[in-house]
Parts: structure tokens; C-alpha cells; sequence
């Protein structure tokens, strides 16, 4: 212990190392405070587009009169809020929409829709306190460890020291501590005090502190380690320096390029062209055979009057839902698509402790794009549910006014269970 | 001159003697490669699958069988956003951006898909391609290569000797830049080949390529001097190194994402539902074409019956229905218009922040010039949504002239009930193939090098401030070597 205050009070001399320290943890705060502040908007924006569906509801009870009316013009809004960590990792939020309206209409003509930001911004990738982890605080370790034997045998000073009894001990392992933790604490402190802010769940800010943990200990044994052999401080700098930018800069990219080599996805210009199709070529189609295809999916309908006239409500949401039933398969292997490629970049991770901890600090989170697909199987059960609940009043021609519109479902208050395009058609 | 020549030769030799410089050449060499490689076989790959899909589009469009017009305005027809000619060199913002459109009447869709959507979250590391390199790893290796290059004469005493042979300060310096200028350039080779490469293939790009090169070899110059010139100032090599690292990690990691965190601070823009549910009721505020009583329809209807000089709807020459839905389509795209219009400069005025953290980083001003250069920035995505609108609208409004115009009023209303008259509403097939056909027309050449304008300018200063600290570090040296 005394060994460790020592250490700390001599690190105080070094204003060098001192205002390294300082830098990060003001870099620290400030991507908490700006990380606060996004998620913040993000939250209001939600809560705006809430607000503003009221204005919708009862336009659209103004001028709607039967149920394929409303169905027709019934977006009704779906959102993924952000967990109480996502300030501490910003991940794919910019990227995906984080508030979707959907209505019964084929949905895979609707769930694809991007979110209008500014790419940009988007290009040289979040500031935010993962960032600040995984980029920056790494090269404070190797700024602040790299010379620990070097250091002291430039100094002249290192064969006096290894004369002590039990050297190792008593000076490097407490500077080595010592540095580390202070490295740690510059980016932790802010990031206890914004997941304290947020009311972050204490297992899951737990996960995330550890994966900072995990980082900055992995970087640490790496640099005790090339400290160890470097004959010059020089050296083992640019040694460093060298992994660093390969692990955190070159690996990343060129595993994304022989992920996605690896993992092809259904075309998804092709997949929405196909959609099209299937909906609209039932305009073109005998009304009954359309209805029938969708009777056998749907029996419990099999009761409804036969089409007799060229439109009928029934008949058109039945062949948007046969349009989503035709690609069902092509969506499926296209969501898979996106999840193996994750789950390739998983395994990476494992190779590049960077990507790793990243990864662990954006499930943790939820920012990260498993959490962007279970948002989006999410709006598929809900669709589901919206287009389900129209059915009785469609097949059966029974009225729809208001209070029927008031009994429909909302997306926050129902189950969030996955059901998958292919299971959903039988 | 020749001595700087002699110092640049004596520099390069001794560089080739150390086995650390020879693995990071080889490294870049190989790096720089491999993104050209990859990135032009992508970029390949890509444009011909959104040429494919262009064409499958607008085919499916003319193969429509008889329809009726409105059904075609709701079959609508999807654009692609081309594939810039340089984008296998710099693919700027093409992956963050959907490159699908939909069209169809009453609605503006987002472009959906990309590369952003479909990939892991690696993406978000940034992409191995050759404007990566140059911008990103470049300057580490130049840091690698030129750290110790005075830092070391001078630790081991060599400079005095050199003072002595009579080789003044300047040269000494000179002479080291123009060896690790020339080393950086053999390593980055690959990627400015790429960059001729992707030029090679359409003339017109020619001169922004060139301007392109152009940038790229003043940010290289800028950290080519800076590098030489701490190594200079520096009390040790390890200063050296240690200092020149982290104004890399600051120039080129921190300060682009911290700019654009700002940006997105500064100008918070509203999301895409939140303005579509602004426009909804701004529309329903002017008009409603579902509402019989709406006074901007009846308006409408007096001035149409008016202009025929008829009494009654049913006494018009054209189909009133027809004309109703290009005059509603007409009110939802002057606000689609005006929407889009507040989005663009909502984002323009938070790339103006990147610009301003140019300032702070040269690596944000030969971004900018680059992506502009290359017509894949934010301003290219812009001109392909205002065009794909554009084209929206005249599609729709052709489409709607056809249903005023070829589709009989009794039969359009009778439509939902008889079978007979449904049959009638429809138009023949060969309508389609009269449609014009979506053309995206890129940036000029003129228009592109205009937009590379502030990145270039912001460079040009930042090429002078790097002179200023070369010229201050001869003079410091000057004084050390006395």
C-alpha cells in the first residue's frame, strides 16, 4: 500500500503523465455530457411524435368512416427507446430509425425506411465514452507504461532500483497498478456519474464498467509485456503504437470487408421490387383467387362473403399481407443475413479485444445491431397485431367508428415475443 | 540544392538499414494495396447491381399491363442512386446513405438500404479503402518512418559533425523532408494509383482526380514537415514519437468525431416521422382533398368549372377526378419540396461545423475536398433526392394528366362496383413505355471543384502554418548546432 501512494505521489511530478490523465477525463465527461444530451433529444422526439399522433387520431377519425378506410390511413407509431446506458455508447442509433410508423399495409414495403440524418456526421464514426474506452484511453496506457524499464535504464537509475530486494514487487507492479488505475478512473468516474444520472441498472452498468476493465487490463499486460523486452523506450513506443493502430484501426475495417464477403444478403432493392409486385399484380388478378390464397392461410375467415364487385376492402388488405407472405422467405434470409454477419464480427472479437470489449459495451447498452434487429422483429409482431385486429371488421363487415379505432393496439402495450415471417405464415 | 539532395540520399539509405522502417513500407504497401483492390472490385460490383436494378425498375414500370393511371401512380417505380465514378477511391458517404428510393404518388419514402443497414457493427471502424489510407494511416506511417530523424542526429551527435561539413540547418531539414516525402510516396503509391485508375475509366473525371491527387500530396506535405519539425524541436526521440502521436490521434480520430458530435448538437434536427407528422398537418391545414366541403377543393372546383366554362362537374370535358388528384399532388409537393429543403440545410449547416473543426484538422479538409471531388459528400445524396422529387412529380403528374384526360368521369365512378367500367378505366400498355425514365445528373465538373473549394482553401492554410513550424525548427536548430 505504502509502495502505491508513493507511486501515485510520484506520478504527480510528471505533469506530463499528469495532464494525460487530466485530457482524458475531460475527454471522458464531455462524451457523457454529449452522450446525455443524445439521448436526451432522442427521448423528447419520442415523446414529441406521441404527442403529435393524438392530432393524427382524430383526423383520422374525422374523415374515415369503415374499417378498410381506417386501416388504410392508420400508421400507428413504434419506437426502440433507448436503454439508460445508451448514453455510454451511441452505437447504430444514428443510423437506424429509432421511431418507425407502420400501418396494416405489407410491411416489408415499410420497415426498411432510414432515418434522415445527416451521414456526415455519421462517417467518422460516434463521440462517445465507448470511444473514449476503446480508442483513446489505450493510448494513455501506452504513453504512460511504455518506458516502465526503459524508462528508468535511460535514467540511469534502473540497476539501482533492481538492487532492491524483491524489485518487481515493490517499485513496477504499484507504478504499473497505480498508472492503470488512474487511466481507469479517468474514464469510469464520468461514466459512474452518467449512469448514475440515467438511473442505469446496476448489472448492466456493471457489464459495461468491467468491459472498460477488461480493455484497459488487456492493454495493460500488452504493454507491461513489450515494456518487459523493449530495449529502448523508443522502440517500444512505436511497438506500441504499431498494435495499437492494428488492432483498433486496421483489423476492424479489414474484418468488416471479409465479413461481408463472407456472409452475402439477399439483395435488398430486389426483395422490395418483389414485395411490389406481389402486392400490386392482384389488381390484375381474379378478386376471388386472391381471396382464396389468403383463406388458406387465414381459415378462420373462410366464412366471409365472396367477392363480387372488383374492390372490397377484405380482398385489398388480404393481398397486402399475401405481398409480405410472397417474400417471407427472401426477408427472412435477409434479416439472418445481418445477424451471421454479426455473429462473424463476435468471433473477431475475440481475435481483436478491441471489437470484443466493444461489442460487450454495446449489448450492454442495447445500441449495438442485434438490438436494431430485435426492434425490428418487435414492429413485426406489432403489425401483426394492427392488421390482425382489423380482420374481424373486415371480414365481417361490421362497422368501425372511433370506438373500435380506440381498441386498437399500441405498440408499448402488448407482447414483444419474436415471431418470425416464416412462423407467422403457416 | 545538391547537398539537400546528398542529405535526402544519405536519409533514404539509412532508413533502408532499419528493419522497422522496411515492415511499415511493406505494411502500408501492402494495406494500400489491398483497400485499392478490394475496394475498386466493391465498387464494381456495386454499381453494376444498381445499374441491374435501374433497369429492372424502370422495365417493370413499362411492363404494366392495362391499368388504370392512378393504379400506376401507387405501383410507383424505385430509382438507385449511381455509383460515383471515383467512389472506388473515396466512397465518402455512399455507405451511410439508402441508395434505394421508392416513388409513388402522395408520399416521399427515405432511400432505404445501404451498406450501413446490412452490415455488423464493424462498419462503424471505419472501411479499408484507398482514401482511408491516405487519410488515416498515411500520416502514421510518415510518424513511423521521420520521428527520430532529427531527434536521433541530434542524440547522437552526428548533427555537430554535419554542422561542421558546412550543411546549414535548413538544408539538413530539407534534405530529410524530401527522403521522407519520397519514402511516404512509394508507400501510398497504391492508392493514388487506384485514385488514376478510377479516373482512367471516364475521362471527365480527370480533372477533379487530379485536383483530388492534388489534395492528398499537400496533406501528406503538411505531415511530412510537421513531422520533421518535431522531430527537430524535440528534446528526445521518444518526445518526439510520443508528441507526434498524439497530434495524430487528435487530428485525425478525436477531432472529426468530435466535430460531428458537436454538429449534431448545434443543429438537432428533428427525425424523419417527426417531420412527416409536421407535414401531415401543415397539409391538412392548407387542404383536404378527402373532404367534400374542404374550402381549398371547392376553390378549386369553382375555378376549374370556371376555366371550361360548364356549370357542373359532370359537364366537364376532362375527368374531375384527375384533375383533383394533380392538384392535391401538387399541394403535397410544394410542402415536400419545402420539407426537404429545411432537412438539407439543416444538414448543410452541421457539415459547415465539420468545416469549422477543418481548423483543427487537416484530416477533416482533405476529407471534404476529397468527398466533394468525388461527388460522394452529403451534397451529392442531396442532388440525387431533389432530382429523384423531381421526377416524382412529373411521373405522377403524367400520370395524372392520363387520368383526366383518358379515363372517362362515369366510369371512374363506377369503378369499385362494375366490373365493365373497372375495365374501361384502365389504359393501354404501351402508355408505360412513353414515361421518360429517371437520369441522375451528377455534378459538373465545374460544380465539383467549387465545392472542393473550402477544403482546399483550409489545407492551403494549414500548408502554410506547417511551413511557418518548419522554417521555426531551422531556425531553432540553427541555434542548438551554433
Amino acid at each position: 500500500m505504502r509502495s502505491l501512494v508513493r507511486e501515485l505521489w510520484f506520478f504527480t511530478r510528471s505533469p506530463a503523465a499528469v495532464a494525460a490523465i487530466i485530457v482524458l477525463a475531460l475527454l471522458s465527461s464531455v462524451a457523457v455530457t454529449l452522450g446525455m444530451a443524445e439521448i436526451a433529444r432522442e427521448r423528447a422526439s419520442i415523446a414529441r411524435v406521441l404527442q403529435m399522433q393524438a392530432v393524427e387520431d382524430q383526423a383520422l377519425i374525422d374523415y374515415a368512416g369503415d374499417a378498410g378506410t381506417f386501416a388504410y390511413a392508420d400508421f400507428r407509431p413504434t419506437w426502440n427507446a433507448p436503454s439508460d446506458l445508451a448514453f455510454a455508447a451511441l452505437g447504430q442509433r444514428d443510423t437506424a430509425p429509432s421511431i418507425l410508423r407502420v400501418r396494416p399495409l405489407a410491411l416489408e414495403a415499410q420497415i426498411y425506411e432510414n432515418e434522415q440524418r445527416n451521414a456526415e456526421l455519421a462517417l467518422p464514426g460516434r463521440f462517445d465514452l465507448a470511444f473514449v474506452a476503446i480508442y483513446l484511453a489505450p493510448l494513455v496506457v501506452i504513453i504512460l507504461l511504455h518506458d516502465l524499464w526503459s524508462g528508468e535504464r535511460e535514467a540511469g537509475r534502473l540497476h539501482a532500483l533492481r538492487a532492491l530486494p524483491r524489485a518487481a514487487w515493490r517499485v513496477f507492479l504499484p507504478r504499473t497498478g497505480a498508472r492503470a488505475v488512474l487511466v481507469g478512473a479517468a474514464v469510469l468516474v464520468p461514466f459512474l456519474v452518467g449512469a448514475t444520472l440515467e438511473g442505469a441498472p446496476p448489472a448492466k452498468a456493471l457489464l459495461f464498467a468491467s468491459a472498460t476493465v477488461g480493455l484497459l487490463a488487456f492493454w495493460t499486460v500488452l504493454v507491461v509485456i513489450v515494456a518487459r523486452f523493449g530495449s529502448r523506450s523508443t522502440v517500444s513506443a512505436a511497438v506500441l503504437a504499431g498494435l495499437w493502430f492494428a488492432l483498433t484501426l486496421v483489423g476492424p475495417a479489414a474484418t468488416n470487408l471479409v465479413v461481408n464477403a463472407a456472409v452475402p444478403t439477399p439483395d435488398g432493392a430486389l426483395l422490395a421490387r418483389q414485395n411490389r409486385d406481389a402486392v400490386h399484380g392482384a389488381w390484375d388478378l381474379p378478386r376471388q383467387e386472391t381471396l382464396d390464397r389468403f383463406l388458406e392461410l387465414y381459415p378462420e375467415w373462410s366464412d366471409t362473403e365472396p367477392m363480387t364487385e372488383p374492390f372490397h376492402w377484405k380482398w385489398y388488405f388480404a393481398f397486402q399481407q399475401l405481398g409480405d407472405v410472397a417474400v417471407a422467405d427472401v426477408s427472412t434470409a435477409y434479416r439472418d443475413g445481418v445477424e451471421r454477419r454479426e455473429a462473424l464480427a463476435g468471433l473477431a472479437g475475440w481475435l481483436m479485444p478491441p471489437v470484443g470489449f466493444q461489442r460487450i459495451m454495446h449489448r450492454a447498452a442495447e445500441t449495438d445491431v442485434e438490438a436494431q434487429l430485435a426492434y425490428q422483429d418487435r414492429v413485426r409482431v406489432f403489425h401483426t397485431r394492427l392488421r390482425t385486429f382489423y380482420y374481424p371488421y373486415l371480414f365481417e363487415d361490421r362497422p368501425f367508428g372511433a370506438a373500435e379505432y380506440a381498441l386498437g393496439p399500441r405498440f408499448d402495450d402488448g407482447p414483444a415475443e419474436v415471431v418470425s415471417p416464416e412462423e407467422e405464415a403457416p | 540544392m545538391r547537398r539537400i539532395l546528398r542529405i535526402a540520399a544519405e536519409e533514404m539509405r539509412l532508413m533502408s538499414r532499419t528493419r522497422t522502417a522496411w515492415l511499415g513500407l511493406i505494411a502500408l504497401v501492402l494495406l494500400s494495396s489491398i483497400a485499392a483492390a478490394t475496394s475498386l472490385a466493391h465498387v464494381a460490383g456495386e454499381r453494376a447491381a444498381r445499374m441491374e436494378h435501374q433497369t429492372a425498375a424502370d422495365q417493370a414500370f413499362e411492363a404494366q399491363p392495362d391499368r388504370h393511371p392512378h393504379r400506376a401512380v401507387h405501383y410507383g417505380t424505385y430509382v438507385q442512386r449511381p455509383v460515383s465514378p471515383l467512389a472506388a477511391f473515396e466512397p465518402g458517404v455512399d455507405p451511410f446513405t439508402g441508395t434505394t428510393l421508392f416513388l409513388e404518388g402522395h408520399r416521399q419514402n427515405s432511400a432505404t438500404f445501404g451498406a450501413m443497414r446490412e452490415s455488423s457493427g464493424l462498419i462503424r471502424f471505419g472501411q479499408l479503402t484507398p482514401a482511408f489510407v491516405l487519410q488515416t494511416l498515411a500520416p502514421l506511417l510518415l510518424i513511423f518512418l521521420g520521428f527520430s530523424t532529427v531527434a536521433r542526429d541530434r542524440e547522437t551527435g552526428v548533427f555537430r559533425q554535419l554542422g561542421l561539413h558546412g550543411a546549414r540547418a535548413a538544408e539538413v531539414l530539407a534534405g530529410k523532408a524530401l527522403a521522407l516525402g519520397t519514402v511516404g510516396l512509394i508507400a501510398l503509391a497504391p492508392a493514388l494509383v487506384s485514385l488514376a485508375t478510377a479516373a482512367a475509366t471516364t475521362p471527365a473525371e480527370m480533372a477533379s482526380a487530379a485536383l483530388i491527387g492534388g489534395a492528398y500530396a499537400v496533406y501528406l506535405a503538411i505531415w511530412v514537415l510537421v513531422v520533421v519539425a518535431v522531430s527537430s524541436l524535440a528534446r528526445s526521440s521518444r518526445g518526439a514519437l510520443l508528441g507526434l502521436v498524439a497530434v495524430w490521434a487528435v487530428a485525425v480520430v478525436l477531432v472529426p468525431r468530435g466535430a460531428a458530435a458537436i454538429a449534431a448538437q448545434a443543429e438537432p434536427a428533428p427525425t424523419r416521422v417527426e417531420m412527416d407528422l409536421l407535414l401531415a398537418q401543415d397539409a391538412r391545414r392548407i387542404g383536404d382533398s378527402h373532404n367534400p366541403d374542404d374550402p381549398f377543393f371547392a376553390a378549386f372546383r369553382v375555378r376549374t368549372l370556371r376555366a371550361y366554362g360548364v356549370e357542373r362537374v359532370e359537364d366537364l370535358p376532362v375527368n374531375f377526378r384527375g384533375l383533383v388528384a394533380a392538384e392535391g399532388e401538387a399541394l403535397t409537393a410544394r410542402l415536400f419540396a419545402d420539407y426537404a429543403r429545411r432537412t438539407a440545410d439543416r444538414q448543410r449547416a452541421q457539415s459547415a461545423w465539420l468545416q469549422a473543426g477543418a481548423m483543427l484538422s487537416p484530416a477533416l479538409a482533405v476529407r471534404q475536398a476529397s468527398m466533394a471531388g468525388a461527388a460522394t459528400d452529403l451534397e451529392n445524396h442531396i442532388r440525387f433526392l431533389e432530382q429523384a422529387e423531381a421526377y416524382r412529380f412529373d411521373l405522377v403528374q403524367r400520370l395524372n394528366r392520363l387520368h383526366a384526360q383518358g379515363v372517362r368521369a362515369e366510369d371512374d365512378a363506377a369503378r369499385s362496383r362494375d366490373l365493365d367500367a373497372e375495365r374501361r378505366t384502365r389504359v393501354s400498355a404501351d402508355t408505360w413505355a412513353t414515361l421518360p425514365d429517371f437520369q441522375f445528373r451528377s455534378a459538373t465538373p465545374g460544380q465539383r471543384v467549387s465545392g472542393m473549394l473550402p477544403g482546399l482553401a483550409i489545407l492551403a492554410g494549414w500548408l502554410l502554418a506547417a511551413i511557418g513550424l518548419f522554417v521555426f525548427a531551422g531556425r531553432q536548430l540553427r541555434q542548438v548546432a551554433g
